[in-house]
């Protein structure tokens, strides 16, 4: 797939970095992005204008005021307006070399497989378990990649699910946490929306070490990041060999 | 013995930083967090049931390896052991 006269200007710094043959790399990808909102709006925008040349977009709500104070890619104007749209006219404008989809629905456990179709990873920008359980299953099912992040007050974690390498979403949490109307200032769900779309690039392009069988962990507050070495659980619900 | 037990997300809002604290032997890695968490009844309620077993979304590690809740009464805690307890974060 080869780049146009204009994508190589676009691109220009960060084939300085990983070349003709990398930025072919992103162009071919097709990334599923479960989520427009804290996680979903800074990694769909970084992944846009990087040039990963199919993005799916999923969400199923309307923008409120509410969601301003982290929810980037959507503005003042769009309070009332699908998300889904609000996200699909930045993404364009950011990058119009890519193709943007977005869908309009609530991922459930009858939609995820054909929605997440012949992406080659998924994105966990969800602010739920039980949709990111969907995920976990639907990544071991169809073999690519989960990257995982969640998110609370000035707190994240990330980590990167390689199906039958890695621990999955279920080996790491086997029990959700319980529902809250969580607290949440911006800049969080920046930095580790970041932390997942570095890597997205980095799995795309082969390059670098992935956070796989490692949790990483971020407190704003302390400003410390630490990681946690992770392993699969042999009798995990999702990937065990006992699974049903 | 001296232990260091570290709390994150909600249970650090809690329990406040780190906690250097001196055990005799033979506590068990369930006995040491109880012992802090009887301290501050909002911490307790947050990790502990009302049967008072770990809830079971807590994630428990020992020196960077994950314990296993249900394990955590037999398995005895050692001098120098830096212990964590978290909640996953669900937030998005």
């Amino acid at each position: 797939m080869m780049l146009t006269e204009r994508e190589q200007e676009r691109y220009k710094r960060q084939m300085l970095l990983f070349g003709d043959d990398g930025q072919e790399r992103l162009k071919k990808a097709h990334i599923f992005i479960a989520g427009a909102g804290g996680l979903g709006s800074p990694i769909s925008l970084y992944l846009a204008v990087a040039g990963i040349g199919t993005l799916t977009v999923v969400d199923k709500d309307v923008v409120d005021q509410s969601n301003l104070n982290r929810q980037i890619l959507h503005y003042d104007r769009d309070i009332g307006r699908r998300k889904t749209e609000s996200a699909e006219e930045k993404l364009r404008a950011a990058n119009p070399d890519i193709t943007v989809r977005v869908i309009d629905t609530t991922i459930d456990a009858a939609n995820v497989h054909a929605l997440v179709g012949n992406a080659d990873g998924i994105v966990d920008a969800m602010d739920n378990f039980p949709t990111r359980y969907l995920l976990n299953d639907v990544a071991i099912a169809k073999n690519i990649p989960l990257f995982h992040g969640g998110i609370r007050g000035f707190y994240g974690q990330a980590t990167t699910i390689i199906p039958e390498k890695t621990a999955c979403l279920r080996c790491i949490f086997p029990h959700p946490p319980p529902k809250e109307v969580f607290p949440v200032v911006g800049v969080t769900p920046g930095f580790i929306g970041m932390v997942q779309a570095t890597e997205v690039l980095k799995y795309l392009l082969g390059s670098g070490e992935l956070l796989s069988n490692r949790l990483f962990i971020w407190d704003g507050l302390q400003a410390h990041a630490e990681e946690i070495a992770l392993e699969r659980d042999p009798h995990c619900a999702a990937c065990g060999d006992t699974r049903q | 013995m001296t232990i260091k037990v570290r709390f994150f997300a909600r249970f650090r809002e809690l329990f406040g930083g780190d906690i250097v604290t001196a055990v005799s032997p033979g506590t068990s890695f369930m006995g040491l967090v109880k012992e802090i968490a009887e301290k501050n009844p909002e911490g307790y309620e947050a990790i502990f049931d009302q049967n008072g077993a770990f809830r079971e979304f807590v994630i428990l590690m020992k020196n960077g390896k994950r314990i296993d809740c249900a394990r955590a009464t037999e398995i005895p805690v050692a001098d120098g052991d830096e212990i964590a307890v978290f909640p996953p974060v669900a937030g998005g």
